[in-house]
């Protein structure tokens, strides 16, 4: 299946062309987890984790079309 | 004393006096400093029914224990008075390096009082201060301001300073220091402008004296080596982006104020948001005062009809002067906000004024004839008039000078202000961020964010997430994290850093790295918890002066348009803001009256009966 990601500030880095906005395809009755495995995103680099819009986190299951939101926690605005 | 210098500058502008006073070590250990100090004498000095803009009113600014020491982002000060455009306190909190020259100069604050025959500024050098001349600077901007007064006094000098806007009385005028930081709020610029005070310029080059130097260092060590651990593969956002970075967070979550709050996300979010200021215009990150993040923005704008070179945007101002008028001109946007720091401006509320306008010229409330041009959302060139006008009370800008909840109401439609108590939101809408909706409710300066922000973890993640559409979770996370902001304030830090490494990393954020700066600096020996009180403590004295100025339950409200109007589309799609639920927890578990007053018992436990008495 395909999901739109879409990553920004230093979560851009593991986007496979630089681009903040791209498709991935992943296997059916995949979760947050396997899009930070297919790109490589260390442990130790800290997301705020969105689907379709929701807080989310690893273990949440995606589904076709849907569109995963990954930024770094801030420290305000 | 350690920590605290024990020294307060009394200012008497009527006068032209100036004396210095001892700081009672007991109010030092119960309000901590900053913006404890300015509540503590403000209730004391200042009658809560006076005219803001009369010579009865007061300005306290104070340093915390903290401003000016090595403590990460150890360089905030507060300007607490009664505000001109609520009615209400106003603590206004800004950083940049004056704050550490006023404690450095060897002061814990400034008392401000009477109303001076002619203009002049305030000369403290060290322990010296003077009164002197202002009528040459007069009308000149803060950025002339600045040069004029280090060429006049010493070149080392730090400036706080109110340009025309402050000088005309516009009721959201700033305080600026250090050329382009910002007291911005609530109009602390109008009151010193009322008081004919131009500027106030300080020399501060002594070491703060610190209880325990070790176990301070220690501390410090241990937090910015946190920081340090933390960062190398998390590089900092606001470092790298700026605080306008936060667009992300917003926009991602529908909760982003789009045409005066009308919609939660913004089709033209990209063109002004954080990576593309960086991308465009940033010309090098600058931090405050002893600060590892440095999130301050110096931007330069090459060509163009708005060419121009200065600080800025921050998230709020890209909220207030992009969304919220529907401008996705980052170039426009960025030179309103040049020319807000220069005229001295909140950048908050001259946008939601101008948004306030916009929708009111939409609607057909406001016509083309009494603006003087047409107004349509999105039109960034009109953001940079309308700003130039407001700070010169010129034409239309006359009356965009009274803010938008006067704005509205002129115009039949007060429904369409977006404030609450009078002070316009910050840029997060409560319809999809149900705590916002209740700190701007009860904050006791009205509509901001920096009471006790719910942005944190219901949007950016910091220092854990929390759900933001849940409601009946936050009466008692919104409470913890107001008095915990109120701390941060009082000691002289800045929020960006203690949320994320200097309080516990769970949602109950106990300040414990705090706690241990606070006994470095000044050997008082406080418990976390103890320090937890004198938030709450703060707090509770604040909206005892908020009550005492004749505000009531019925104003820890929010515009109908957040509490009735479903958001439209977006994630919060069909959420209005559930606040009339949250609030009755929220005053039980505050220890308040379902009217919203603090009992008695709250209060002799806080140690404010007797003060409330007296």
């Amino acid at each position: 299946m395909k999901v739109q990601i879409h990553t920004f500030a230093n979560l851009r880095d593991y986007a496979p062309t630089g681009r903040g906005n791209f498709e991935l395809s992943l296997a059916a009755r995949a979760t947050v987890a396997h899009v930070f495995a297919a790109l490589r995103i260390p442990a130790t680099v800290e997301a705020v984790i969105l689907v379709n819009g929701r807080r989310a986190d690893q273990t949440t299951p995606l589904a076709a079309g849907d569109e995963v939101t990954l930024f770094p926690p801030m420290e305000g605005g | 004393m350690h920590g605290w210098c024990g020294k307060i500058l009394r200012v008497n502008l009527s006068r032209g006096k100036i004396s210095n006073e001892a700081l009672d070590p007991q109010v030092a250990r119960d309000y901590i400093g900053a913006r404890g100090f300015g509540i503590y004498y403000l209730r004391r000095e200042v009658d809560p029914a006076c005219d803001p803009l009369g010579p009865e009113n007061k300005i306290v600014m104070a340093a915390g224990p903290l401003t000016g020491t090595a403590a990460p982002t150890g360089a905030r000060y507060v300007v607490t008075t009664k505000s001109p455009l609520t009615g209400a306190i106003t603590c206004s909190n800004s950083g940049g390096n004056f704050p550490a020259a006023l404690k450095k100069s060897g002061h814990d604050a400034i008392i401000i009082e009477g109303r001076s025959a002619e203009p002049v500024y305030l000369w403290i050098d060290g322990d010296r201060a003077e009164l002197r001349p202002a009528g040459h600077l007069w009308g000149k901007t803060t950025h002339e301001t600045d040069d004029a007064l280090r060429g006049e006094t010493h070149a080392k000098a730090k400036t706080a300073v109110i340009g025309p806007a402050g000088e005309k009385l516009v009721l959201f005028a700033a305080i600026m220091n250090d050329r382009d930081r910002a007291a911005g709020r609530a109009g602390v610029g109008a009151v010193m402008g009322s008081k004919n005070l131009k500027a106030i310029v300080v020399r501060g080059e002594s070491e703060v004296c610190l209880a325990d130097p070790a176990a301070f260092k220690a501390a410090n060590t241990k937090y910015r080596e946190a920081f340090k651990a933390k960062t190398r593969d998390n590089p900092p956002p606001l470092r790298v982006h700026g605080t306008a970075i936060t667009v992300v967070g917003t926009q991602s979550h529908g909760v982003f104020p789009t045409r005066n709050f009308q919609q939660g996300t913004f089709e033209g979010w990209e063109s002004i948001y954080g990576e593309t200021l960086t991308r465009k215009y940033l010309v090098r990150a600058k931090p405050c005062f002893s600060c590892p993040i440095a999130c301050g923005r110096v931007t330069r704008i090459p060509d163009g009809p708005y060419q121009g070179e200065g600080e800025g945007p921050e998230y709020e101002t890209v909220y207030a002067l992009g969304s919220d008028c529907g401008v996705d001109d980052l170039a426009a946007l960025t030179k309103a906000n040049y020319e807000c720091n220069e005229l001295g401006l909140d950048t908050i509320s001259m946008g939601s004024a101008i948004a306030c306008a916009m929708e009111l010229y939409e609607k057909g409330e406001l016509k083309e004839s009494e603006i003087g041009m047409p107004l349509p959302w999105g039109d960034g060139a009109a953001l940079v008039k309308l700003t130039r006008m407001t700070a010169q009370r010129e034409a239309f800008g006359n009356i965009l000078a009274e803010g938008s909840r006067r704005l509205a109401a002129r115009y039949g439609r007060p429904e369409l202000a977006m404030v609450a108590k009078g002070l316009d939101f910050a840029g997060y809408d409560p319809r999809g961020e149900q705590g916002m909706g209740l700190a701007y409710a009860t904050s006791p300066i009205g509509g901001s964010h920096m009471r006790g922000d719910p942005a944190y973890f219901e949007l950016l993640g910091v220092p854990v997430p929390a759900d933001p559409h849940t409601w009946e979770d936050k009466p008692p996370l919104v409470a913890k994290w107001q008095d915990l902001f109120s701390v941060i304030d009082a000691a002289g830090l800045c929020v960006f850093f203690s949320v994320r490494y200097l309080v516990e990393q769970n949602l109950m954020v106990k300040p414990v790295g705090i706690t241990e700066l606070l006994n470095g600096a000044t050997g008082a020996g406080y418990s976390p918890e103890e320090v937890e009180r004198a938030g709450e403590r703060i707090f509770n004295a604040e909206r005892l002066f908020l009550l005492a100025a004749g505000f009531t339950r019925q104003d820890d409200s929010l515009p109908p348009r957040i509490t009735r109007e479903p958001m439209p589309a977006g994630p919060a799609k069909g959420r209005v803001c559930r606040l009339e639920e949250m609030l009755v927890p929220y005053y039980k578990l505050r220890g308040w009256t379902s009217e919203g007053v603090p009992s008695q018992a709250k209060l002799k436990e806080l140690g404010l009966l007797k003060e409330a008495q007296g």
